[in-house]
């Protein structure tokens, strides 16, 4: 990497490894970005969606003849128009099969339902007009006439014997079941173990709440009829051969284009039931037709995370050493089980379950369950955070049993790094860690070792203050290894960098400029970076905190092979050898004489007026970020509330490309952790099966008061061996950390202050002022 | 219909509107400014503030009409002394305090209405003052310190 330019000191000061200010934010802060509902066309119509009142019911009818006769009313579709019209069932693919063997079965997920509802918000009909309002208007005008069927929303009810079914065809609720491990080996290692733990543990339904509702403007080309849906999306591509598929055009014939993205968190992966309406409808009329989600529909129709109950138990020795963990886990997936759905709960969760811990020998049973519920998808973390609470929670429970300080417990059990590369029992392999490094240096930030005194100090003020450990990994990366980037050095001076991945909110336009700049040597204002349009570039999207490790190491490739292009077109400009063509800061230049030409003189040169390179590249395999998250509360005995007084992390992200981008998506990410902790909460009525936390009244969702206190730091010293920057994953870390290490602070705080252990241990999330009040006082 | 008479960003506006229309829809709608973003429909999120006669008002929860002879402010509407980002937007710039950026426009106006009640804010009139205001991908720390950065940065040019 000889031609790589680090001298020039104003390159160097925007080059990776430093804080540089986002090139996205002085758009974003002005008002000017772009998200879905800040683009309009001309003569675009505006669809709104009917949705079921219903979380089971046959539609007996639809008249939508009164709606069709109001003013500014174009159309009205239900599921049946579009079946008529070919539109096909959405796939929901489960890649195991049902505990009785036979092959995974889930109701047919048409876009708009067809004869049946299976959840409260399901769509039924869309209403296309000429303005927001008057197709409103006209959806109260729709008549649905509707036959109430029997619903159950929760796991327990949907396995209860006669539980009423979400899929006939499956003869009951269970969706699929994985078995790994070892069931017999771990009984044997229960049967000896000198300490059993085992705790019943609760992973509610979340929304992810993206500040950005859903929103879609379709339009089709006048001449080639091509259909372009510009969507809120973190995986363009994918989106668009779901919704090409399902509107039964080739994939060429569909472009999916996306602008500034409010938000993603997970649930804007993959193509949604509206996606394909809307498209529908643009097709149908001929004509751009935009809809922009109300945040009412985000909760009651945009996929779900997290919702699954295990009991997870720990056999251990008489020193504390982790002989055996069994965990059996039933998922809610909702009333349609999609692929996501199904292997986040089943395999992707249980690749990290043994976490950072050398566990011999494993044993699971997970299954999925329908529901009449909304389909449950990806949440930022998707099934590692789950995994993660299971494991930590045991580690507590162990050292608190056994009488031993629970980093102590967790040091005795860590991976050393003399066994790295590591295969855990889910053969995932990791490729580097330190973890005991991290945890001691985790301690150390915390002042673990000095608790005493500020819970003392705490107590003479009338609180009960407790302290919280995670030690934890995570996988990142989709398995999804491979990214196209096309780099244009263009004669107007700019570098433009087209890349597959998908921002949306993480700063990687910044971050690949930045990466840029290390190969490049030229000021960041040279480079452009441009994501987002199926027609430039395809690949798998953003998520799995992916984009870095692959997008990025795929930018830096590709850039070195521009530069190593254009040291050829250089060496016929200066009529000069290759071999002796130095790069530097934008210039080459024929080593040991004063004759240079510019990179983008010598792009002017080129009959296309450019210097353009098409590159394909892979990483080796996914990163393992790790980290030590200590928290510290107080809890108010009068009243259960629970204040986070200290958040402290250690975290290994590998080599990092711009600190304060890093740091800010590990606070952020540690917010949305505390929001599952101690506020956030799907709940479903259970006799009525209706959404109780439709809009954000009713969901809580943190605010600027919940933390405030963040000291975390980064240890770079271990990077990743699976890709050239060394970089790991970041963006689900903080969440993943921050649950556990809260709850565990709280049952600390509470079984300090007098509460048996079992009763503080069995206390559900969201720990509530109420929740944690009961558990102290035993009412 | 009702015309409705008031300024956007000190120009004058009229427009036609039936009772019901919101001013995040007129802004967006009609007048074409899209930096007024809408993060809900129940008045939570704060996506949506502007300053009315200079204080923060939630657009989506603000019947047009209602405007007659007021003065409203936008995201657009803010600007700093040499027509550049304002200190506040430079501020969230400065110190990370936006990622996806959505709630950042209503974030910067509840902070441009706090900072001219509050010149000076504690940290906890800070938090009361976005408390109106949702981010979910900052953590909310780097706004804070955003705010912090700006009143300190405001407080400087008035001296």
């Amino acid at each position: 990497m000889s031609s790589t330019a680090t001298a020039d000191a104003t390159v160097g000061r925007f080059g990776s490894g430093h804080s540089v200010r986002r090139i996205e934010d002085p758009t974003l802060v002005s008002g000017t970005g772009k998200y879905v509902d800040d683009v309009s066309i001309a003569g675009q119509l505006h669809v709104v969606l009917l949705r079921s009142p219903y979380p089971h019911a046959r539609i007996a009818s639809i008249d939508a003849s009164a709606a069709r006769a109001m003013p500014g009313v174009v159309a009205v579709y239900t599921g049946e128009d579009l079946k008529v019209g070919g539109v096909k069932v959405m796939p929901t693919p489960s890649p195991f099969p049902r505990p009785d063997g036979k092959p995974s079965v889930s109701a047919p997920m048409w876009p708009l339902a067809v004869g049946t509802v299976r959840y409260v918000g399901e769509a039924v009909a869309a209403i296309v007009a000429e303005t927001r309002d008057a197709a409103r208007d006209a959806r109260d005008a729709v008549m649905v006439e509707y036959e109430d069927l029997p619903s159950v929303v929760t796991i327990d009810a949907a396995l209860a014997a006669g539980a009423p079914l979400v899929c006939p065809e499956a003869g009951d609720n269970w969706v699929a079941q994985a078995r790994h491990g070892d069931a017999a080996k771990a009984a044997d290692a229960f049967a000896k173990a000198a300490h059993v733990v085992s705790l019943e543990l609760v992973n509610q339904r979340l929304a992810a709440v993206a500040m950005e509702p859903r929103g879609i403007l379709a339009y089709p080309d006048a001449e080639t009829g091509k259909l372009t849906l510009r969507l809120s999306s973190q995986m363009p591509s994918g989106a668009r051969d779901t919704i090409a598929d399902a509107l039964g055009l080739a994939k060429d014939q569909a472009r999916v284009v996306v602008g500034d993205v409010g938000g993603g968190f997970g649930m804007k992966t993959g193509a949604y039931q509206e996606d394909v309406v809307v498209g529908f409808c643009a097709k149908a009329l001929n004509r751009p037709v935009k809809w922009a989600a109300e945040r009412g529909e985000e909760f009651l129709a945009g996929r779900a995370g997290r919702d699954c109950v295990s009991k997870a138990e720990l056999a251990l020795d008489a020193d504390g050493r982790v002989l055996a963990l069994r965990i059996r886990t039933d998922a809610n997936v909702g009333a349609y089980a999609t692929t996501t759905g199904v292997v986040i709960q089943l395999l992707i969760g249980p690749w990290v379950s043994t976490s950072i811990y050398d566990i011999p020998v494993i044993d699971f049973d997970l299954r999925a369950v329908m529901t009449h519920t909304a389909p449950v998808g990806a949440y930022r973390g998707a099934g590692r955070p789950e995994a993660i609470y299971i494991i930590e929670r045991l580690m507590d429970a162990a050292a608190r049993r056994m009488k031993l300080d629970p980093a102590e417990l967790r040091l005795r059990n860590m991976i050393r790094p003399e066994q790295m590369p590591y295969t855990n029992p889910m053969a995932q392999t990791y490729d580097t860690g330190n973890f005991p490094s991290i945890a001691k240096q985790g301690l150390a930030l915390a002042d673990w070792s000095g608790f005493e005194a500020r819970a003392a100090a705490s107590k003479a003020r009338g609180r009960l203050r407790g302290r919280g450990l995670a030690t934890f990994l995570e996988w990142t990366g989709g398995n999804q290894f491979e990214e196209r980037v096309t780099v244009d050095v263009s004669a107007d001076g700019f570098i433009e960098i087209y890349t597959a991945t998908q921002a949306m909110g993480q700063g990687i336009a910044t971050s690949y400029a930045q990466l840029a700049v290390d190969v490049f040597g030229v000021p960041i204002e040279r480079v452009r970076i441009v994501q987002g349009d199926t027609d430039r570039g395809q690949g798998f999207g953003s998520a799995g905190s992916r984009s870095l490790f692959t997008g990025g190491s795929a930018v830096r490739v590709a850039s070195q092979r521009t530069v190593d292009e254009a040291k050829a077109l250089a060496a016929d400009a200066l009529e000069a050898s290759p071999k002796d063509i130095e790069y530097t800061a934008g210039t080459f230049s024929i080593a040991g004489t004063d004759r240079r030409i510019g990179l983008f003189d010598l792009a002017a040169r080129q009959p296309a007026q450019r210097v353009y390179v098409d590159s394909t590249s892979t990483v080796s395999g996914p990163t393992w970020p790790n980290g030590c998250h200590v928290c510290e509360v107080e809890v108010d005995p009068d009243t259960g509330e629970v204040d986070v007084v200290a958040y402290a992390s250690m975290n290994d992200v590998g080599r990092v490309v711009n600190p304060m981008i890093v740091v800010g998506q590990l606070d952020g990410g540690a917010v949305q952790g505390l929001g599952q902790a101690l506020c956030e909460r799907i709940v479903y009525d259970a006799e009525s099966g209706q959404l109780l936390t439709g809009s954000l009244s009713d969901y809580a969702l943190p605010r600027a008061d919940l933390a405030r206190a963040f000291r975390t730091e980064l240890d770079q010293s271990v990077p990743s061996v699976n890709n050239p920057l060394g970089v790991k994953g970041v963006g689900e870390l903080g969440t993943i950390g921050a649950t556990p290490c809260v709850v565990n602070a709280v049952v600390d705080a509470l079984v300090r202050g007098g509460a048996p252990a079992a009763r503080a241990e069995a206390m559900q999330m969201p720990l509530v002022p109420e929740t944690v009040w009961r558990a102290l006082h035993g009412a | 219909m009702t015309t409705a008479r008031f300024t956007v960003n000190g120009q004058p506006v009229s427009v036609e509107v039936e009772n019901r229309r919101l001013l995040v829809e007129v802004l967006r709608d009609d007048l074409k400014l899209t930096g007024t973003h809408v993060g809900c429909d129940t008045s939570q999120c704060g996506c949506c503030t502007v300053l009315v006669d200079g204080r923060p008002a939630k657009a989506c929860a603000t019947l047009a009409v209602s405007l007659e002879g007021r003065a409203v402010t936008t995201i657009e509407g803010l600007k700093g002394a040499d027509g550049g980002l304002h200190p506040i937007q430079q501020a969230f710039v400065a110190c990370h305090g936006l990622q996806c950026g959505f709630c950042t426009p209503g974030m910067v106006m509840s902070t441009a209405g706090l900072l001219a009640e509050c010149p000076k804010p504690t940290d906890e009139q800070i938090v009361h003052g976005l408390e109106g205001n949702l981010c979910r991908c900052t953590g909310y720390v780097n706004i804070v310190e955003s705010v912090r950065r700006a009143a300190t940065a405001l407080d400087g040019t008035r001296s």
